[in-house]
């Protein structure tokens, strides 16, 4: 049972005290944190080039500069879209556990969470609506046939709001050191950052936690399935930065084939293990997965060659 | 525009076979959710598949779950 788990980890509950100290000493009151200037200057970047999915493709080699900003604009949006539909769900999984049993000792903490997310929501929501006119809406995840133990349940919950919010963290402190971006974009990642610093910290202690508790009362038949399912939900995370109604928005021709001809470059597994390179690191150190191998190699099935 | 020929749905056809090789065919009224051809992880990249093939710009706010569960009803709604 989880709730004996954590009574019985001391380190897990100073990490608690700790944590739940910061988020009081560091509050803040985000409604009145940022300047928020009527527009952004278009001729700039919006997202670090780095981090845009055509960079070091032959697809942004084909792209004027201009375009190429464009894209960043709208690659951008998607990336706090992304962040707005993420943080409901993990409001919504964190909110079903608070003060119920086994999540007693925790519960303060999720306070604090479910407040700083909520307050992050509002202000990637403000960033969108303001300079993008838009959120782009993530599709519902449909159709989960998969059926798991309580302890592989919980387990998921907290591995894939961990793992959502570690994508995260990679752009946020990109954007928020890159002196080519607007002093507005780097706020935002920068105050997005030092809170999540803080969530991931507590993420990767409960996952832990977790993690022991379903090996211990977990089968190796589920735990080899759980060991599936992450690295699909690594390319599934990954591909969601890939969004074809960017590429039409930023007026890139084809945007479907564009999307296809990116994710089978040889760029793409690079960038994902850039990207996870902190969550893989954790991953095989905790023995969650035995290796960084996400086994992403995109066939390039679709219209015209499937 | 939507597309009126069957061969944009063969294409639908033919992303979830190379998904699952272990099939050489879907039959149109088959349940691909409840055949798990279709599932959470992979029905993002499904729905782009629909909409690429079919033309037809689907918002995703908005989706049925109902207009994606067989084929036929793939065809009906967006073919």
């Amino acid at each position: 049972m989880i709730s004996e788990l954590i009574s019985k980890d001391d380190r897990f509950q100073e990490i608690l005290e700790r944590l739940n100290r910061k988020s009081v000493e560091d509050y803040y009151n985000p409604y009145r944190m940022f300047d928020w200037p009527d527009s952004l200057p278009e001729h700039r970047w919006w997202m670090s080039p780095e981090l845009t999915t055509t960079f070091g493709t032959d697809i942004a080699a084909e792209l004027s500069e201009e375009q190429l900003y464009r894209l960043s604009r709208f690659e951008s949006i998607n990336f706090y879209s992304l962040n707005v539909d993420g943080i409901r769900d993990l409001i919504v999984e964190v909110t079903r556990r608070i003060h119920t049993r086994g999540f007693e000792v925790p519960s303060e903490f999720f306070h604090h969470f479910i407040g700083e997310e909520n307050e992050h929501m509002w202000f990637f929501a403000e960033f969108c609506l303001r300079y993008g006119n838009k959120i782009y809406r993530q599709l519902e995840p449909a159709g989960d046939g998969e059926t798991w133990s309580d302890e592989a349940a919980s387990f998921l919950v907290f591995l894939r709001i961990l793992l959502f919010e570690e994508l995260v963290d990679h752009f946020n402190s990109t954007m928020a050191a890159d002196e080519r971006l607007h002093d507005t974009i780097r706020a935002v990642n920068r105050i997005h950052h030092q809170d999540e610093s803080r969530h991931i910290a507590f993420g990767r202690e409960l996952v832990s936690l977790l993690f022991r508790d379903l090996t211990a009362n977990g089968s190796q038949e589920e735990l080899e399935r759980v060991r599936a399912y992450i690295r699909r939900y690594l390319n599934y995370s990954f591909e969601s930065l890939f969004n074809p109604h960017v590429y039409r928005d930023a007026g890139i021709p084809e945007p479907f084939a564009v999307r296809r001809r990116l994710l089978a470059h040889p760029r793409s597994a690079e960038f994902q293990q850039q990207v996870f390179r902190k969550p893989l690191n954790y991953l095989v150190k905790t023995g969650i997965l035995p290796d960084r191998e996400l086994g992403f190699a995109r066939t390039p099935v679709g219209r015209g060659n499937a | 525009m939507p597309s009126t020929t069957s061969s944009n749905l063969d294409t639908v056809r033919n992303w979830l076979l190379a998904k699952h090789p272990e099939r050489t065919s879907i039959a149109a009224d088959e349940d691909l959710i409840k055949a798990r051809l279709v599932d959470s992880l992979s029905f993002v990249e499904f729905v782009l598949t629909v909409e690429e093939a079919s033309g037809v710009e689907i918002d995703h706010e908005t989706i049925d779950l109902e207009d994606f569960r067989t084929l036929e009803a793939i065809e009906r709604k967006y073919f």
